[in-house]
Parts: structure tokens; sequence; C-alpha cells
């Protein structure tokens, strides 16, 4: 019987606990669960009780939750996701061989991928607004990542968006020349969306989208890492550190194949037809 | 009454399978969910049931001897009566043990199809009068979720009046606006709080201004920018109060949140509710528990509105630091120069000469309104300070004036009247029956039952009726109101889905401010620091809260102190009457206007309704509109017709 401790700092990520837990099914595990609802702050005291309770390993989700396993102690294993970039966030030495005792599985999309997909959704568009926030290290990564694979392909317009009053004034930066919206992943405007398409919406600019929710909430389509998946492939990794392995020599993972996510409502608000390519490669069309 | 193990139900959420089974082995006595149609938790689409699982839900729920009530508390449109009641058809055939509903028209539906599964009305349905109790008795409502702005007191008196059975949010996530009666999120973001789509405005910052010099008022050191960002409800400290009151079901908030956070509360409340039946006088409150309630709370905890409803600035969490996320930022409300999205089918055609309505605050108004053009006066009501309420001696000279033109007078009655205010609507309606006013204009269904019943009027529903459907214009015209009032929340397509189906005349506001939201709580008051003082120093400005898009919304206090919080633009459909042909009524929201802007807005919408009843056309007076837009005291916009469908 193992002890496995799960460390989760939202509950949007209760898809990637599930995987986890599919992953493991055929093992005898007791979880200890910890979600602080989105309270950063709580997560060293909750790891550190995780710690105390002796866990053989513990699956840790976003950043700051596997920032904290880590610190808890120098021995017990995490195996992490949906870190977007575990190297620059300090988390791996490198994606092949990690150490800190961790493991994990990036929830990153690669830029190119994102690129020829806005490509394909919306072949017109040649220049896109790309709002972010200034202030996420995460945001930062996907900026640089996507300038270099645009090259060549759009004209971006970067749109630092530092504050959630910020948000209330974004009309004032989107201008004609914009054919589309890039919307990198960031918690704030992921989380204040609504606001963003309510601007968007008015000079009929569609959306791709980063994170999942946003698309259901009104942007075009996007590509986004499958969180369930991302999970079940950390339980597997788990499997190979409770059977000896050492959890720093496992390369950490990366998100194989993105889900495409399009929105029909949206489509027909902006008078777009959605590529048929894409329609029969999308895992959920939304109306 | 003695109480015994089935006197209380522990009530609670399930978001998802895992919790599901989770609640119910940490002792829930029912739970509730939603499918993935028609419920209130619509952001997400990892959460709710879809019909197979819902149907594995009710098994499982069933072998657990536990109950399990389905949200269907959405307000359907015309186009979504065939969908629902489809659905209704799959729940008779899996049988939940009650569905929770906030639409009228499933009560019309239900009859219709011979339901068999109780209903119980939702929240939405601001249900807080034994009136409107006694209405849906006669519907065959069971159990009523009773409105969170009602003392406990109150809520005995309900109970004791009509014997309902009574559930009640003790824990959780709560609305600083009456539920039900907020359109703040409807009308500007097309997405409605009432259809399960609420982006929360309530829980943007906001500063509080003097609405005549746009000064700012600092925040006192109790307050912060987070005016109107409730605490959650927590009862816990006051089990006994409740079970006492004679609420039955103890509902937990929070089909979000994940099974670790609501099996916390649940089992909490389990102990604390078996102690406390198996011998109430040996109850103590276990502090261990409490500790562990307190310190994994999401927001701040507060008892809201239960035990008092003059709390004031201890009801809000002023520093957003402990809310768990936000859903929206201010935005610049939708001006005329937005483009409405017109839906594809055309309004019918008029089939009477239209008529003009006007809602005003003065007699001098009335003799403005009879002049220019009104076919029916609005008076009384809720009375925005300084304007005072009318009385009786008002009314009849209202008339008086009135009659020479041939122009109805129609009495308001307030939008919210819980068992007091409605003892005093009472003698009201008994001195209307003498006068014989030309109608009266209800706001909640209590009031109205009690209308019907004393004066045989002829009753008009307002736009608190949240009228959406041309079943609900028919579960009103069988209950005497002769006239319905749209939604403010609808869009073209939907504007014109209800004027093509309802069988009963139709009455659109096309003109005035809108009430986003109207609350018992104060902000002027617990800014100024004035929670239990003498509260007059507020009523010497006017108010408003200015958002971070620089949105301003006038704050205007009622006769009974609540506040009624406008969004930033007022209504203007005058560009898209010609689209909008086939209604009964047109209503302009005079009450906030001098008597000049009124003439002036009656005469310029008199003119173009009948020219459009001449001669259809395919857009307005270009004149009209420019001379409209150049005139208005307060800023223009087109609401939710900026929406294809209003979520």
């Amino acid at each position: 019987m193992y002890k496995i401790g799960i460390l989760q700092l939202t509950q949007n990520l209760d898809t990637a606990v599930h995987g986890f837990k599919q992953a493991l099914a055929q093992e005898e595990v007791e979880y200890l669960y910890f979600n602080v609802d989105g309270t950063v702050e709580k997560l060293p005291a909750f790891a550190q009780k995780l710690v105390d309770e002796n866990v053989d390993l513990i699956f840790a989700c976003t950043t700051p939750a596997a920032k904290a396993a880590i610190a808890a102690s120098d021995h017990i294993p995490v195996v992490y996701t949906p870190v977007f970039d575990p190297v620059s966030v300090g988390l791996a030495q490198s994606m092949e061989c990690p150490g800190n005792h961790a493991t994990g599985v990036s929830g990153m999309v690669s830029a190119t991928d994102k690129v020829a997909f806005i490509e394909e959704l919306l072949p017109e568009a040649k220049t896109l607004g790309m709002p972010f926030d200034p202030n996420d290290e995460n945001a930062k990564i996907e900026v640089a990542n996507f300038k270099k694979a645009a090259e060549g392909h759009f004209t971006l317009i970067e749109l630092p968006i530092a504050s959630e009053t910020d948000i209330s004034e974004l009309s004032e930066l989107l201008t004609d020349e914009m054919d589309a919206i890039f919307m990198p992943i960031g918690k704030l405007l992921e989380d204040n969306f609504a606001s963003i398409v309510y601007y968007t919406d008015d000079l009929d600019l569609p959306i791709i989208a980063s994170h999942a929710p946003n698309i259901v909430g009104g942007a075009i389509g996007g590509l986004a890492a499958n969180h369930e998946a991302l999970g079940y492939e950390c339980g597997l990794k788990a499997i190979e550190i409770l059977s000896g392995k050492d959890a720093g020599t496992i390369p950490v993972g990366s998100v194989k194949t993105p889900d495409v996510l399009l929105n029909q409502y949206t489509a027909d608000n902006l008078d777009i037809e959605l590529p048929s390519s894409l329609v029969e490669r999308a895992k959920e069309i939304y109306n | 009454m003695l109480l015994n193990r089935q006197s209380v139900e522990i009530l609670a959420p399930a978001g998802s399978w895992e919790v599901l089974e989770t609640v119910i082995e940490a002792g829930a006595d029912a739970v509730y969910l939603g499918g993935k149609r028609f419920n209130m938790r619509m952001h997400r689409a990892d959460t709710n049931f879809d019909d197979e699982q819902l149907e594995k839900a009710i098994k499982y729920a069933h072998e657990h001897g536990v109950k399990l009530y389905v949200t269907v508390n959405n307000l359907i449109s015309s186009r979504e009566i065939d969908a629902m009641r489809d659905y209704l058809m799959l729940l008779e055939r899996i049988q939940p043990d009650a569905l929770i509903v906030q639409d009228l028209a499933i009560m019309e539906l239900a009859k219709e199809i011979g339901f068999t599964v109780p209903l119980h009305t939702s929240i939405m349905r601001n249900t807080h009068n034994s009136e409107s109790v006694r209405k849906y008795q006669e519907y065959g409502i069971t159990r009523i979720v009773a409105s969170r702005d009602l003392t406990l007191d109150q809520i005995r008196l309900m109970r004791e009046q009509t014997g309902i059975e009574i559930e009640f949010f003790i824990h959780g996530d709560m609305c600083v606006s009456q539920s039900g009666q907020c359109v703040h999120s409807g009308v500007v973001f097309g997405q409605s709080s009432n259809r399960g789509r609420c982006l929360k405005p309530c829980r943007w910052p906001y500063q509080l201004i003097d609405e005549e010099t746009g000064e700012v008022i600092p925040d006192s050191e109790q307050t912060g920018p987070y005016k109107l960002a409730l605490k959650d409800m927590c009862m816990y400290r006051h089990l006994p109060e409740l079970i006492q009151a004679g609420v039955h079901s103890f509902k937990i908030e929070g089909r979000m949140r994940t099974a670790d956070f609501v099996k916390r509360i649940v089992s909490i409340y389990r102990r604390a509710v078996d102690r406390y039946l198996a011998d109430p006088t040996s109850y103590t409150i276990d502090e261990n528990d409490w500790k562990e309630l307190y310190e994994n709370r999401s927001r701040d905890f507060s008892t809201c509105y239960a035990l008092s409803n003059t709390l004031g600035a201890k009801l809000i969490g002023y520093d957003g630091s402990r809310e768990p996320r936000f859903f929206s930022q201010a935005v610049k409300e939708a001006t005329l120069d937005v483009k409405a999205k017109l839906g594809k089918d055309e309004s019918p055609a008029f089939k009477a000469r239209p008529q003009l309505s006007v809602r005003v605050a003065s007699l001098s108004a009335v003799e403005v309104a009879c002049k220019n053009g009104a076919d029916i006066i609005y008076i009384g009501g809720d009375a925005f300070r300084p304007n005072k309420p009318w009385s009786l001696a008002d009314i009849r000279e209202a008339m008086r004036i009135a009659e020479p033109y041939n122009v109805k007078v129609v009495v308001m009655t307030q939008r919210i009247t819980p068992n007091p205010i409605l003892g005093e609507l009472e003698q009201h309606f008994t001195a209307l029956k003498e006068i014989a006013p030309d109608g009266i204009m209800v706001s909640n269904t209590g009031a109205m039952k009690m209308a019907k019943e004393i004066t045989g009027l002829p009753l008009y529903a307002d736009f608190s009726f949240n009228t959406f459907n041309h079943y609900s214009t028919k579960w009103q015209s069988d209950n005497g109101i002769v006239q319905s009032t749209m939604s403010v929340e609808a869009s073209h397509e939907q504007i014109v889905d209800l004027l093509q189906t309802s069988q009963s005349p139709i009455e659109l506001i096309v003109h005035g401010p809108i009430e986003a939201m109207v609350s018992e709580h104060s902000i002027p008051s617990a800014v100024l620091g004035l929670d239990n003082e003498d509260q007059t120093p507020i009523y010497e400005h006017q108010y408003a809260l200015l958002d971070t898009a620089g949105q301003k919304h006038s704050i205007r206090f009622d006769q009974h102190g609540k506040s009624h919080i406008l969004l930033a633009n007022d209504y203007c459909l005058f560009p898209y009457l010609p689209k909008l042909t086939g209604a009964a009524v047109y209503r302009i929201e005079g009450h906030i206007y001098d008597d000049e802007h009124l003439a002036f807005l009656l005469q310029t919408y008199r003119a173009e309704l009948d020219s459009l009843y001449a001669a259809p056309q395919e857009e307005a007076n270009v004149d009209r509109l420019a001379s409209l837009k150049e005139n208005a005291p307060r800023p223009l916009g087109i609401g939710a017709l900026r929406f294809r469908v209003s979520r």
C-alpha cells in the first residue's frame, strides 16, 4: 500500500487529479488530498503536512504547488503538472534530467503548433494583438516563444496589461490593424476573460485563447493541454518512481497532442466559417 | 412541534460525481445538482451531469437513502420551451425527488404534461412573502427556497402562515442584490445571472462619489474598494435559531467547489445538527469544529441578513483579498454607437395603434404625460428619494388630472414586499378598490395574488417578473395579469420571439434607467460609518459608484432605505423601434427625469411610434434620434441588444 499526497492549487485541476488516479488505478494507494482553493500562501503549510505524514510521493498541481512540495523535504519525490516551463522557473535543471527529486509533465503547448493552428483557423489574419500580463512569469515565457514562432507568419502587437483594473481600459489599446487576438496563458487575463471578449466583440475581433474555459467563454478557438492526459502521464511517472527509480532522473514530459477546441456560437456571431479540417479534429465544439 | 431526526435536512451541492459520493459519505440527507441543461452553473464545461450520469446519480443517491434534487433553475426563452418540455419528460422518467425551478413556465409545462416530480421554487424566485407561497402552493409547489434577504423571524412567520417547507442557504457564497433581481451581468455582458452565467459585477472595485460634484468620498477605516463584495454566509453558530425558526432544509452553497471543501462543511454541520436534535437542551457549539470551519473558509463569514438586516460594513469583504477568483472587470457599457445584433426573424406587425406608457414620480409629471401623448401612466411603487411615496390623495389627484385626456392611471407596488410591507399593501389595495384606478402594476407574485383578491382590478406585471417566454405570460394571464413586461435582459431575437408567441399583450421598456441591482445594503451608510446611526445624512446627497472603466452607477434610495443601483447608461431602444414593432405598449421609465425632458421624450417616442404604425420603416427617424442624443441628461445605451442572444 502506497501513501500518496496530492497538493492542488485550484479546483480547475480536478481533471488532472482524475487522470493521475486513473493511471494508478491498479495500484493500492491511500491518497492524502489537499486543495488550497486558490490560496497560494497556504501551500507550504500543506506540503509540510504531507511530509509529516511521510508520504511516498507528492503529486503537485501547478508551479507554486510543485515549488512548495519540493521545498518541503529533500527526499520525498514530487511529480508535477501542469507546470508551464519547469526549467525557467527553477523546478528542473533540464527537461532531460530534472534533478531536485522531482519530475513531471509540462503543460506548455508549443508556440509553433499555436501559430499553425491560427493560420489554419484564420487564414486571412496577418496582424495579431497579444494582450498579456507582464508580471506573469509563464505569460512572459509564452510571449517570447510565440514571438519567435510567429516570425514570418504574423505581425504581433503586444498589449501588456499589468493589473485587473487595466482590463477595463483594453478598448483603448485595440486598433483597426488587428485581425485577431492571441491570448497567451496567464491567470489574470484568463480569469477576467469576459471583459476582454466584451471589447473584442465590439470590433468583431476573434480571440484565439490558450486556456480551455476561455473557449467556452467566447474565444473562437484554441489549442489547449488536456489536463486529464497530463495527469495520467504523471501517474505513469509515479509508478516508475514507486518501483524504485529516482524522480530526478526521469525526463520531464510535454504536451504531445493538445486538444483542438472551437466555439461555433462565437464563429456565427463573427460570421466566420470554421474550417472543416479543424472541425474534424476538434475535441469539443461549444455552442 | 417536537424535533426528530427528520426535522432537519442537510442539503449538499454536487458539481461532479466525486463530490456526490463524498458528500453522501459525509452525511448529507439530500444533494442538489444540475444537468447539462438549464441550470445555474453554466460557466464550466466540466461541472454538471449529463442525462446518463443524472440517472445514475439518482440511483446512487437512493441506494444510499439520500434524496436528490435537480436544479432546473434558469429562465428560458420562448424558443427553449420545446427543449425544456423534452427535458422534463426525461426527468419524469428518471424521477429525482424534486426539481428546483425558477421560471414560471415550468409550473405551466408541468401542468401540461402531468409532471409527477415535486417542484421546489429556486432562490432565483426571490420568494419573500406568504402570499407568493400560497400562490405557488396552488401550483403544487411543496417547498420554497426562502429569500436570502429575509430575517429568520420573517421566515418563521412565512412558514407559520402557510405551512410550507422551508429551504434556506445556511453556508456559502451570497448575492448582495436581491436574488433573481440583478440584471447587471445580463444587460452589460449578455450573460445573465438568471441563466447561470453571472459574471459578478458585485465583485468589482468601486469608489463612492457624490453624484452632483463628482467628488470621491474617501473610505473609512472599515471600508475599502470592494464595496459590494458580500461575505460568505455561515450560520454554524446559530443552528438552534435556524431550527426553531422552522427551517427544514439547510442548504450549503457550492456546486463549483471541490469534494474536499464541501465534505468538511457537510460533516461539521452534520455533527452539530445531530447533537442538537438528540438533546437540544444540552447543545453547545463545538469550538474545534468551528475553528476548522473558520480556518478553511473561503471568504470571511457573516450571518448576512438572517439575524438582522442592518449589519452595514460588517457584511462586506472590502479588501478583496479573500475573493476566490474574479469573473470579469468593469467595462464601458454599450452606448448608442454600438450596433445591436438583430435576430433573423422580423418582429410582428402592430395589431393596434401602439400605446405609450410612462412611469412618473410627481403630479406635475402626470400632467406632462397627459399632454404629450402618453396612454398609460404608472405612479406609486418604489419612490426614489427625495421623492415621497404616493399618498392615496396623490393617486386620486393623478386620476383627476388624467381623466379628461382619457389616459389610464395604473398604480405600481414596491418591488420587494416581505410580510410587513405586504400588510401595508393589504390596506393600500383595500383603499384602491374604492379609488378604482385603471389597474395595478405588481412586482411579485404575492402582491399579484393579493391585488387580484382584494381589488379585482386589471393587473400589470412589471419587469421584475423576469418575463422571457410565452408560457410565463400564460401563467401570468391565468392569474389576472392583463399585460406583461419583457425582461430587460432580452436580446432583439428574444424580444421578437416573445412578441410572436405570447397570447397576451407585451410591454417593452424602451427608454430610461435600468436598475442593475436592488439591495438591502447601503453603501453610503457603510462608507460614512452610519451603520447603526441616524441614516438621514445619506439622503441629503445623491451618491453613485464609480467603477474602474469610469462608469457612474447612480444609487437611489427608496422609502424603505433599499439601494437601487442603476446601470451607467440609460436604456434607449429608439434606433431599433422599426425592428421591434408588434408590442402592445412601449414604456418610458421617466421617473428620474425632469418634466421638460419627459415631455420631449414622450413627444419623440409618440411621433416615432405613430409613424411606424402608419407605415413600416427600415430605419428610425434620424432627426429624432439625433435630438434624443443631444438632449440626453444621462448617457444612453442599447443594453442587451448588443448581443444576438442573452445567454
